[in-house]
């Protein structure tokens, strides 16, 4: 497959917004089969590094690989990637069966393909999922977020803030899902503040300040 | 090409979809419209002479105001659950998101613009049935432009917290050249000049139309990016 790739090279990353120095050289290596939690304090650059790898936003310097592949170069490799964020980036006109089918008609998928009907056992989606998502709980959302993101198996998974907003059940909701899609060889970039989340999860922490990289170790010896 | 074709399909079925369900951009803007043409027609109608000569400053306003309301309305929608964040991070082209917001908003707007015709023929007894197809296609292409332009600040307005006023502040100076051609034209036709006095009017709202779309085209993935 022409957009495969199995490792990700951050290399001296800066961002600028203005005179706003987001990022100030920022270099990493990121494996599949492997999640990696990001942590810093608020303006630390976690989610400008995460906009950049999610192919929202253009570095200012500094290169970018995933595989051989420059993404900069290749927008299709934004079908590869998947995103969690606490948002559900979902139309909450539309129900929660006609966002998953927008979802898959976007990402090149038929909307009543495999892909779509193997999510309703996977993510418990009930009945609910014939309402407009406008009616759905918290939890709920939730679900239906976690089928959006990984409706297309992407092989970079991105999770900003994830836990957001969630009860117990929610979270280990969503660690079993995060910690099957490692499983299956994708690429884990976690973005939090929840020290709790990270420790359950990571499997190395990458700790930013002021846009640096000020700790990268395993999640057992980092700061 | 086709993939921008297929794309623009489908988020525009979502729009079909999301309307047919709500209502709130063409009934918002329908109830608007048929207020300004009551109000208007109260107070400006005379006889049918002073009528041909404010029906099309009636027509053109109504217009021009409902179009900014639509488009506030369905970009609004993309601000909900971040959903417009979700749309930038999927492989979707970006010309696919702008075409299908400019497609819903002149299928919105046509029908709006269908019944204000309505109105204001009956409203300022104006008997529109001999210029209804040149008043048609003069209202869409001046719609044509007016969209083009419209949403493509409109999606900027997703991410500023000063929505209307980015709207309204960088549209109508950008299209005054389309709206300027539409009433004269308008006021033309109904004065009762024939179709060919018109005509030069008509090629120049098609060359605004063109340069608009292919700048909105063009402009639209660098403004939506960070």
């Amino acid at each position: 497959m022409a957009l495969e790739f199995t490792r990700i090279e951050v290399r001296k990353l800066v961002k600028l917004y203005g005179a706003t120095r987001a990022l100030a050289g920022v270099s990493l290596d990121l494996q599949a089969g492997e999640i990696t939690a990001i942590e810093g304090h608020n303006g630390s650059g976690k989610s400008t590094l995460l906009s950049i790898l999610a192919l929202a936003a253009r570095p200012t310097r500094g290169s970018l690989r995933f595989g051989r592949l420059d993404p900069l170069e290749r927008p299709a490799l934004r079908g590869r990637i998947g995103l969690v964020g606490h948002a559900a980036m979902v139309y909450p006109d539309l129900t929660g069966r006609e966002n998953l089918a927008l979802t898959a008609q976007l990402y090149g998928l038929s909307p009543s393909g495999p892909e779509v009907q193997g999510l309703d056992g996977r993510f418990e989606l009930g009945r609910f999922m014939e309402r407009p998502a406008r009616t759905y709980s918290r939890g709920q959302l939730q679900r239906l977020s976690l089928a959006r993101a990984l409706l297309h198996a992407p092989q970079l998974l991105l999770l900003d803030e994830p836990s957001t907003g969630l009860d117990v059940k929610g979270v280990e909701r969503l660690t079993e899902a995060v910690r099957a899609e490692r499983e299956r060889g994708a690429i884990v970039l976690l973005v939090t503040h929840s020290r709790a989340l990270s420790e359950a999860l990571a499997d190395r922490r990458v700790v930013l300040d002021r846009g640096r990289v000020v700790s990268d170790g395993d999640a057992e010896h980092a700061a | 090409m086709s993939r921008i074709l297929r794309a623009t399909w489908v988020l525009l079925l979502k729009e079909l979809r999301i309307e047919l369900r709500t209502g709130e951009v063409v009934v918002t803007t329908g109830l608007f419209a048929t207020l300004v043409a009551v109000l208007t027609s109260l107070s400006f109608y005379i006889d049918r002479q002073s009528a041909a000569l404010v029906a099309p400053g009636v027509l053109w306003i109504t217009v021009t105001f409902a179009g900014v309301l639509a488009m506030g309305r369905s970009w609004t929608r993309e601000r909900e659950h971040d959903v417009f964040r979700g749309l930038l991070l999927s492989p979707t082209p970006r010309a696919a998101i702008y075409l299908s917001k400019l497609a819903a908003t002149l299928v919105f707007l046509g029908i709006v613009e269908l019944i204000l015709l309505l109105l204001v023929g009956l409203l300022f007894n104006l008997d529109l049935t001999e210029h209804f197809f040149p008043l048609a296609l003069l209202l869409a292409m001046g719609t044509v432009g007016f969209a083009a332009t419209g949403n493509l600040f409109a999606a900027l307005s997703v991410r500023t917290r000063a929505r209307e006023m980015v709207l309204a502040v960088m549209v109508f100076p950008v299209v005054a050249p389309a709206l300027l051609s539409g009433v004269v034209a308008t006021r033309e036709l109904l004065g009762g000049a024939p179709l060919s006095e018109v005509v030069g009017w008509i090629q120049l709202l098609g060359a605004v139309d063109i340069a608009f779309l292919v700048a909105g085209v063009w402009l639209f993935e660098p403004l939506v990016s960070d």
